[in-house]
């Protein structure tokens, strides 16, 4: 009979995240349970009806179940905003990877263009791996980012309005500091500081999100 | 039966915290004390019992450690900390109050 009751119990907790609190949760549940159903038994009830009001008695464990979800959507929250920096860290620096170059034209310009390839390219790699391993525990994600999604669009449109004022405005600087320097053949460095600026301001509202 | 338990579930936090004041104490031991001072009129669903232990454990009213027995599953036994006392004598000045307060709106006119 006490099998029966970790039959029932396993089943209460088949879409529980697999978390160390659930785990406890439900040894905790399982002893109180069979607790409650020895002294039944004592009390002279049957194995039948001691089983019946012992499942009873557990009531609706829907809500406590969501609660401990609920822990896992928080760290996804985080685990989306740290993934957002690193990726806006890492476009920012393949695009400034150049300007070393440009400006100390050397082999030590080479050597920090292929630095910040390499790092960029670590944060991307690393970001991969670590959101890989978070797909795989929580099966809702793909829902749960589609709603975000969706809830965000109104948002990406306002940022997709900031950025494009802002290289009109990198275009005006652009053909105003070339004329009055005549310097064209730098100049366009500009347009790359642009570029990484830009995508700069987008990882600040994906983080404000 | 429900509309007291409907009156009685805003105090859940309140009635356990009363009963860890006695001593540490685990799940089912918990409720057999809520049942037997009631008489057997009230017992708490298991559901809403361990929905506030993570409450107040969040909350740092209490803490728990898993018992060390020797024969058997081992169990989970909650203790009240000096945070939960203090949060009991608060809950239990409120209730009074509102008890002073309700008596007094639902007094029938002579």
């Amino acid at each position: 009979m006490n099998e029966k009751l970790r039959n029932y119990i396993d089943g209460l907790f088949e879409n529980a995240p697999k978390t160390v609190r659930a785990v406890e949760l439900k040894e905790e549940m399982y002893q109180n349970l069979t607790d409650k159903y020895n002294d039944l038994l004592a009390e002279g009830k049957s194995e039948e009806s001691a089983y019946n009001i012992a499942v009873v008695s557990i009531g609706d464990v829907q809500s406590l179940i969501d609660g401990l979800s609920g822990e896992k959507h928080m760290v996804s929250a985080e685990s989306k905003k740290r993934s957002a920096i690193m990726i806006a860290i890492a476009i920012a620096l393949y695009i400034l990877s150049p300007v070393p170059v440009i400006l100390i034209q050397r082999e030590m310009g080479l050597m920090l263009l292929f630095l910040f390839v390499a790092v960029a390219t670590a944060l991307l790699i690393y970001n991969g791996v670590t959101r890989e391993r978070y797909v795989k525990a929580d099966d809702t994600m793909v829902e749960e980012f589609k709603e975000w999604k969706q809830n965000n669009k109104q948002k990406d449109k306002a940022v997709g309005a900031i950025v494009g004022s802002f290289w009109l405005i990198a275009v005006c600087v652009y053909i105003v500091v070339s004329f009055l320097t005549g310097a064209w053949h730098i100049t366009w460095i500009i347009f790359l500081i642009a570029a990484a600026v830009a995508s700069m301001i987008r990882g600040i509202f994906m983080l404000k999100q | 039966m429900s509309v007291a338990s409907e009156l009685i579930r805003g105090n859940t936090e309140t009635i356990i915290l009363a009963q860890l004041m006695k001593g540490d104490g685990y799940g089912y031991m918990v409720n057999k004390a809520i049942l037997n001072l009631t008489g057997g009129r009230f017992e708490l669903k298991e559901a809403t019992l361990y929905t506030a232990f993570r409450r107040l454990e969040d909350a740092g009213c209490i803490v728990s450690y898993w018992g060390d027995e020797t024969t058997g599953a081992r169990r989970r036994y909650y203790s009240i900390t000096d945070l939960g006392k203090e949060s009991f004598r608060l809950r239990k000045k409120e209730w009074e109050t509102a008890e002073t307060v309700i008596d007094k709106l639902l007094e029938e006119g002579v």
